[in-house]
């Protein structure tokens, strides 16, 4: 048994101390995004691919994770931010190519419920009728989801109705669930993140015109591989690309002039 | 998803990890269990660190370590090695966040070793390694395996400082647990529900194999 | 020979031991508490004197700059819990302490103690009598400069007392260790001691021939 472990060792320390292969021709593009846009870019990508672009990594985490991450340096090329708040934490610790931030994405809330409830709530939710006795959203003082759902409600002047009634979740995904277990009776949630619910349905969408605004930046990080990841970037922001978001419902803010 | 890949990359960094704690644990084991000296008090709060503290907070630090233009990242990078982002990060939460629950396990079993056959066999003339690895590590061989068992259930459970240091990029540092929490809020819950079936089984594997070699150690002799 | 030179506290009790030891076996006698097996420890770097010397053979173990561990001193040690080593076999025990090259062989003390038919079998299946007898070997077997034996015969019937007995006088007569015996019991005192030192609460009240002590 301690010849078994002493080889496993051995081994995971000549495994360790291999250093980098080298770079090829098309490095290999390690984009850092929010998790919420996981299907999306990973169908970009592979887009991106058979178009004769290179390869891309994705880290897939929450957004204050990543900007962690690369405020202290870790080997991102692209960071996709789910809030702009986490873009300016970059931003501010001089970590991006300044000029080449962007708005990429945008995004709508929607109000959803059970189906058995959909109809009530529809009718009551702009009047906070008591019947609509328990309101999941994102923790406002963790979650952008959080913050732009109270942002919402106190722009309808509906926040001190429905205050009482607020249900904190982690997550958005929590917010959900909570929805679809009965435990809420509705639930303020990303319109994309309730076209993957699986019983709740969307009870009202709120058009950009009345919702706050969210915005997903895009920014490039390093100089390191700069001509790939603006190709990048670029396709991102082109047709074929938006068209895969707009699948996902996210909304595309394309730029003017590029 | 690749869920083979997924599976024996989390075995693989998991076991790595596991093999990896065992030379400073046990060797903090014994110094914690068997010595007498200042800063004392100080190492034990250190070694307990990752198990009290958020497993995101042990994230942070050894990102802040580990990154490159931290202290311990600069030196690596400076021999060709990368550690953010990498396998290399993975193993090396698992160790900061296993090591401690295998010390503690190690340190107690080594207390429960009579230390009169410690002192016999100094008295027959065995220099303190020999009697360590002749006398006290054999007495205390369950406590290593229960050691080394936490260990690795911890490491193939480990999330919260993974996903800070290693990121979770698919086929690269994706573990069972970072795969599950990604599914998870993308919605994928099919996907999320199989990952964490398998992350049960392994569990359970791992628990019998303990168990057989618990009672293995406990027929010998 | 054996100086020993020192003082030991220990809370309230303080041993205080100055003898020279230069007879084959030398008993130390006396009641519970007096000191003996400290005095035992002390020799084999097991505790630590508040001050003081011992020295064996003219090698320093313990004085004012040195104080050996025990891995250093040469002392074989029959402890009065015996404490052979659970996980080993007879043999593995016996031979723990055995350095390379050294004269003294497993034969000839396995013969002695006749414990050859014993060396493969499991430490948890020996007799009571049997135990002594294989961790005197291994006592012996690391060939020491003193061999210290706490109460051998203590935990062990009349009946197996007197078949031990002759082991002891055959390890003293057949090998030139110097031996330091603890007991209490005054039918060994007078088949195995050539001196006599008389603890009672940590000083050594009487020293002398058996005759001369017991009488």
């Amino acid at each position: 048994m301690p010849k078994v472990a002493a080889l496993v060792v051995g081994l995971l320390m000549a495994w360790m101390s291999a250093g980098q292969t080298t770079k090829s021709t098309a490095p290999v593009l390690t984009v850092s995004a929010a998790v919420s846009l996981s299907e999306a870019l990973e169908e970009c990508a592979k887009t991106f691919k058979t178009r004769g672009g290179g390869e891309v990594r994705f880290n897939f985490a929450g957004s204050n994770v990543l900007a962690r991450q690369i405020v202290n340096g870790a080997p991102a090329d692209l960071f996709i931010s789910a809030d702009e708040e986490q873009m300016n934490v970059v931003e501010r610790a001089g970590k991006i190519v300044q000029s080449s931030r962007v708005e990429l994405l945008g995004n709508q809330l929607a109000v959803v419920a059970t189906p058995e409830r959909a109809a009530l709530v529809r009718e009551q939710f702009g009047r906070a009728a008591p019947e609509i006795r328990r309101l999941a959203i994102g923790d406002p003082a963790a979650v952008p989801a959080g913050v732009y759902a109270r942002q919402f409600l106190a722009k309808q002047g509906l926040w001190t109705a429905y205050e009482p009634r607020i249900v904190p979740s982690a997550n958005v995904r929590a917010a959900l669930t909570a929805v679809e277990t009965g435990s809420v009776d509705a639930a303020i949630v990303y319109i994309t993140d309730a076209a993957v619910a699986k019983r709740a349905i969307v009870v009202l969408t709120i058009p950009a015109s009345q919702g706050p605004k969210i915005v997903y930046p895009a920014a490039i990080v390093s100089n390191r591989h700069f001509a790939h990841s603006d190709q990048f970037l670029t396709f991102l922001r082109g047709a074929e690309a938006s068209a895969i978001f707009a699948r996902h419902k996210f909304t595309p803010l394309t730029s003017v002039g590029r | 998803m690749d869920v083979w890949q997924i599976t024996t990359f989390t075995i693989a960094t998991a076991l790595g990890a596991t093999v990896l704690m065992i030379p400073p644990g046990l060797a903090l084991a014994w110094l914690l269990a068997r010595r007498r000296f200042r800063g004392r008090l100080f190492l034990e709060t250190l070694i307990s660190l990752p198990l009290v503290m958020p497993p995101v907070a042990t994230g942070l630090i050894l990102l802040l370590l580990f990154a490159p233009r931290g202290p311990l990242g600069r030196l690596l990078a400076s021999i060709g090695i990368d550690v953010v982002f990498t396998w290399r990060a993975v193993v090396l939460a698992m160790t900061v966040m296993g090591l401690p629950l295998f010390v503690r396990t190690v340190r107690a079993g080594i207390e429960q070793v009579d230390r009169r056959y410690e002192a016999m066999a100094a008295t027959l003339g065995a220099p303190p390694l020999r009697v360590f690895f002749s006398i006290t590590l054999p007495l205390a061989f369950p406590a290593l395996i229960a050691g080394a068992v936490l260990g690795f259930a911890r490491a193939l459970g480990e999330f919260g400082a993974t996903i800070m240091i290693a990121g979770s990029i698919p086929g690269v540092t994706r573990t069972l647990p970072v795969a599950i929490y990604t599914f998870t809020e993308i919605g994928r819950d099919r996907e999320a529900a199989l990952l964490l079936l398998i992350s049960a089984g392994i569990a359970f594997a791992a628990l019998w194999v303990s168990n057989y070699l618990s009672a293995r150690a406990g027929l010998r002799a | 020979m054996i100086d020993l030179d020192f003082t030991l506290t220990q809370g309230e009790f303080v041993l205080e031991v100055h003898q020279r030891l230069d007879q084959p076996v030398t008993v130390l006698f006396g009641p519970s508490g007096s000191g003996k097996t400290t005095t035992l420890d002390a020799i084999a770097g097991l505790r630590k004197p508040s001050r003081g010397t011992i020295v064996v053979n003219g090698r320093a173990l313990f004085n004012a700059r040195v104080n050996l561990p025990p891995h250093q001193r040469h002392i074989g040690y029959v402890p009065q819990d015996i404490a052979l080593f659970p996980h080993l076999d007879v043999r593995r025990n016996v031979l723990y302490g055995q350095r390379p090259g050294q004269k003294l062989s497993l034969d000839i003390v396995a013969s002695m103690l006749e414990i050859g038919s014993l060396l493969d079998r499991g430490v948890s299946m020996l007799s009571g009598g049997e135990r002594q007898r294989v961790a005197l070997a291994r006592a012996l077997m690391s060939a020491p400069d003193v061999l210290l034996l706490d109460e051998p015969l203590a935990a062990v019937d009349l009946e197996l007392r007197r078949r031990i007995l002759p082991y002891l006088e055959r390890v003293r007569d057949e090998l030139s260790v110097p031996i330091v015996y603890v007991t209490h019991d005054r039918e060994e005192v007078r088949r195995l001691a050539d001196s006599v030192l008389v603890l009672d609460r940590g000083s050594v009240v009487r020293s002398g021939s058996p005759e001369e002590v017991l009488e």
